[in-house]
């Protein structure tokens, strides 16, 4: 005699309570079905929460006698994974990934490893704030952007702010996270999805997600800005533009007409192409400042300073090859002038070959018996050109030293009086 | 008229604020059967459990290959691996391999070369445009 196979029955013997089923095995086939059948995709970022619905894992009762030969190599993967977009906050404790990540970035034991697993998830992968790091990597971001311009002006003061932006970018931007998370050992995942290991970093190349980093105003005229190159002065940049001084635009990788940015011939290469990498870029960085907020929000603020000195701030950054000069020697006479300096006049220091082909010449720039700066070139107008930006990086490059305090030493417990910082007047030229 | 800024990106060195131990991975593969595999099931049994626990940091993934020669791949964080075929090795001798993998910066081996430094010279580079010079 055939056996009944209970997924073949009618919906009218499964609606029907049968109050005695003919063998007990049916009954917990019935019950187990209708279990799985009712699952529906709920999940708990709390520990707490995660107590009244767990979600069905695959045990030996609902697989079939086939699945037991080769049992999943993840026995915590519940039956529903691959229908979630990104792995569940419990999956994070049994993934060996995660925990290296975790130890070998010394985090404290006090960051859950389920706290590091969300901050794997890009918002392009789970739209869902609850479960993605777009919170952490917003609250990374400011703390990382506060430590860093705080250096800046403490060891820098006279930076002109294009300069400064520069500079904030070349730390905190994210080609350097991008480039610190890889340093990290962060492997990326093929595709974002429930089923994935935690321990890898979700993003998807589809959709980029609209994750809120920072801070800055959408301007009216973003498209004049962007297709017709209008001019955009430095102070209307401090107050509406990004922590970087760019531009504040939601359309990531899209042109802003509406239609996808078409990768040239010149930008695929066997990276991919261009808006994929930048993209692939964002999503590390993004979770680099996601760790950030993390030991924010379970260390606190000592922590994370720390943190981000030894990640962020001691990357090695040359302030001077930042400076793009136009005309050196006018800007050096109006410093001269404002200063009330003796005007600047270029002497030639010395000389070889002036008749040859490779002349060089050594020129100085002096304020009365001052010298101011140095150059050498091929040329008499090069060597002076050449000398006076030295002069003008030479001020604008002044430090008061690398033991300056910063306001956010402030912060801690028996600080001593704070002394005022130097504050510079500002550019000599400024925009 | 003003100063225009240039964009370059920061560079970090390893050690220096943060160390991250470069060997991300360990894969182990042995064999029940084979008489070469016979130090590594030895390692498996009596240091390995040890040794991870002492190295957090790393992943271990231990897998059977059977009929094959044991074999311990490091992998780094800048994308190599490095293979070493621990066959009739003792457990202890094992051991030392696997230092070796987690010391390893993943890096080709190469012959030593001077140092490179990202430091500009404290000395300065001699110039022959500088000083008195020299009468000959």
């Amino acid at each position: 005699m055939k056996r009944l196979r209970v997924d073949r029955w009618t919906g009218q013997l499964l609606v029907a309570s049968s109050s005695r089923p003919a063998t007990p095995g049916v009954a917990a086939a019935l019950r187990s079905r209708r279990c799985l059948s009712t699952t529906t995709t709920t999940r708990h970022q709390s520990a707490v929460a995660a107590e009244a619905v767990a979600p069905i894992y695959e045990n030996a009762e609902n697989v079939a006698p086939s699945d037991l030969r080769f049992p999943p190599l993840d026995k915590t993967l519940p039956a529903n994974a691959s229908s979630l977009p990104s792995p569940l906050p419990e999956r994070a404790l049994h993934s060996p990934k995660l925990a290296a990540l975790h130890a070998r970035l010394t985090l404290s034991p006090k960051i859950p490893l389920q706290t590091l697993a969300r901050a794997l998830v890009d918002a392009s992968a789970d739209p869902n704030p609850q479960f993605n790091n777009s919170n952490l990597a917003f609250v990374g971001q400011t703390l990382i952007n506060y430590h860093a311009s705080e250096w800046f002006m403490m060891h820098y003061p006279r930076l002109p702010m294009e300069v400064l932006y520069a500079a904030m970018k070349g730390l905190g931007g994210d080609p350097s996270l991008n480039k610190v998370a890889m340093s990290w050992g962060i492997e990326a995942a093929a595709a974002p999805g429930g089923e994935v290991d935690p321990g890898l970093l979700q993003f998807s190349l589809e959709s980029t997600g609209d994750s809120i980093l920072g801070f800055g105003y959408k301007r009216s005229e973003v498209n004049k800005l962007q297709n017709s190159k209008w001019r955009r002065g430095v102070a209307s940049r401090v107050v509406l533009d990004n922590d970087f001084g760019e531009i504040v635009s939601r359309n990531f990788g899209v042109k802003h007409d509406g239609e996808e940015a078409e990768p040239t011939e010149k930008d695929i290469t066997s990276y991919g192409n261009a808006v994929k990498r930048a993209i692939s870029q964002k999503a590390h960085a993004n979770c680099m400042r996601a760790v950030v907020g993390a030991v924010y929000t379970h260390c606190g603020r000592d922590a994370v300073k720390s943190f981000i000195k030894a990640h962020v701030l001691s990357r090695t950054i040359d302030l001077s090859k930042l400076f793009e000069f136009k005309h050196p020697t006018l800007e050096l006479a109006m410093l001269c002038s404002r200063e009330e300096f003796e005007p600047p006049v270029a002497r030639l220091l010395s000389e070889t070959g002036r008749l040859s082909r490779t002349p060089v010449f050594v020129v100085g720039i002096y304020s009365g018996k001052d010298k101011l700066g140095e150059g050498s070139g091929a040329s008499l107008e090069q060597a002076r050109w050449k000398a006076s930006m030295n002069a003008l990086k030479a001020w604008y490059l002044y430090s008061p030293g690398e033991d300056v305090r910063m306001p956010s030493d402030m912060l801690e417990e028996d600080a001593k009086p704070w002394e005022p910082a130097y504050i510079d007047i500002g550019e000599i030229i400024s925009r | 008229m003003a100063i225009k800024a240039l964009q370059t990106i920061s560079t970090g060195r390893n050690g220096v604020g943060a160390f991250i131990l470069q060997c991300k991975r360990i894969d182990i593969h042995f064999c029940d059967w084979a008489g070469s595999s016979k130090g590594m099931n030895g390692f498996i049994k009596s240091l390995l459990p040890k040794f991870a626990a002492a190295h957090p940091q790393i992943e271990f993934v231990v897998s059977p290959r059977p009929s094959k020669h044991p074999v311990a791949i490091g992998h780094y964080i800048n994308g190599r691996e490095k293979a070493i075929c621990v066959r009739n090795m003792e457990p202890y001798q094992i051991l030392k391999k696997l230092e070796l993998l987690r010391d390893a910066s993943g890096e080709k081996l190469k012959v030593t070369k001077p140092v490179q430094s990202i430091n500009e010279s404290v000395r300065g580079i001699w110039s022959p445009y500088h000083g008195n010079g020299m009468k000959v």
